[in-house]
């Protein structure tokens, strides 16, 4: 059994070329905490996407606090200018598809921080056995 | 000419036709069902492309959706005044299609023979135990299931998985202000779709239809893989890589 708030943080590159790893590293991390494979999947999902939007240049920081049966996972920083509009208050017209209807339906919150000069942190959280 | 030769001959010169009013409806009246019905038609082309370049590390269901996409676009592309027919033009967009696919994913040959037999037989295990838990098997029972190791799962989930991530939306930046912390079912306030929201509908019919309507039900309906699984037909991990694949393609059709 994990302990609670028990924390992993991860500084990867944005390149591409990287995103299989870090989606390895969720995996693992998900795998502790017994989420199900489609869980697992979800929340894989929900980071790639997030990182899609920051472009390919530079890095960025992963914080995974993992829960009993959550993880919250912190992304950033991230351009404000890339992410903010994607994440912006309304749902999307059917037929659309944007990053905020995606995270609406992988992960069971989502959130932004501002940190100031254009640069903000998103949190996604994932509970165990909820989708 | 033998007589089972000219019934051919004739048999392709009427598929040739009814293409070209197929065409006709839908690049000259932008009817869509009929460039619905023209990717029908021709998918068991793809599937037939989509052979010669199986076994060379993914899947062919995988292969035969990336030849779709080169189908759509020659479907998109036709020109009538052209006096080829629709499957002579499209050929060299499917194989393209598909070579361009080999060629930016070129990391697939080098994925060990173990795991790629382990990606392979982790889908009918994850499809016994869904069947037999009747929820999502962990990584754990799925290791079990197939005595590994949780670690090799997870590496083998990887397999046939690392495709380029992509944007789905982006716009202008603006000064509306982000919500602190969004909770599904939130009441959200009602905000102008950018441009940018508005060219993924064209990104969106791009695909085919079967993976439009797995990202609907996905994104619009809320379904979970498992039960877009069953409706589909196929298996679950196989639509866990439509719905990833699917998004891709979107950005590089956003980029283009």
């Amino acid at each position: 059994m994990t302990n609670h708030h028990e924390r992993i943080d991860l500084v990867a590159p944005l390149s591409g070329d990287f995103q299989a790893v870090v989606r390895l590293i969720i995996g693992g991390i998900a795998e502790r905490v017994d989420f199900a494979f489609e869980e697992i999947d979800d929340l894989q999902l929900a980071v790639e996407r997030l990182l899609a939007e920051a472009g390919q240049i530079g890095s960025v920081r992963l914080s995974f606090e993992v829960g009993e049966a959550s993880i919250r996972t912190r992304v950033g920083p991230l351009s404000e200018a890339a992410v903010a509009d994607a994440l912006r208050n309304g749902d999307a017209p059917p037929g659309q598809l944007t990053l905020r209807r995606i995270l609406q339906t992988v992960v069971d919150s989502f959130g932004v921080e501002h940190l100031g000069d254009g640069a903000i942190v998103v949190r996604l959280e994932k509970l165990k056995g909820l989708s | 000419m033998t007589a089972p030769q000219r019934r051919t001959a004739a048999a392709s010169e009427r598929a040739r036709e009814e293409d070209r009013a197929l065409l006709r409806r839908y690049h000259e009246d932008g009817d869509t069902t009929a460039r619905e019905e023209l990717i029908e038609r021709h998918l068991p082309l793809v599937r037939s492309l989509a052979r010669r370049y199986a076994g060379r590390g993914e899947a062919l269901e995988d292969i035969e959706q990336v030849g779709a996409i080169g189908l759509i676009k020659a479907i998109d592309r036709f020109e009538l005044e052209r006096e080829v027919s629709l499957a002579t033009y499209a050929t060299p967009n499917v194989v393209g299609e598909i070579k361009r696919h080999f060629r930016d994913k070129g990391w697939a040959i080098r994925v060990p023979r173990a795991l790629q037999e382990l990606n392979a037989s982790m889908s009918g295990a994850i499809e016994r135990l869904t069947g037999r838990l009747g929820r999502s098997p962990s990584i754990a029972e799925i290791a079990a299931e197939l005595k590994t190791t949780p670690e090799d799962v997870l590496e083998a989930m990887e397999v046939g998985s690392a495709y380029s991530t992509v944007s789905l939306s982006t716009g202008p930046g603006g000064d509306e202000e982000l919500d602190p912390l969004e909770t599904i079912g939130g009441e959200d306030a009602e905000f102008e779709r950018s441009e940018h929201r508005a060219a993924l509908e064209p990104a969106l019919d791009r695909l085919p239809p079967r993976e439009r309507e797995i990202l609907r039900m996905r994104f619009e309906e809320g379904l979970p893989q498992t039960q877009i699984a069953q409706q589909v037909g196929l298996s679950q991990m196989h639509v866990s890589r439509l719905i990833r694949k699917s998004l891709s393609i979107m950005r590089e059709e956003l980029l283009r």
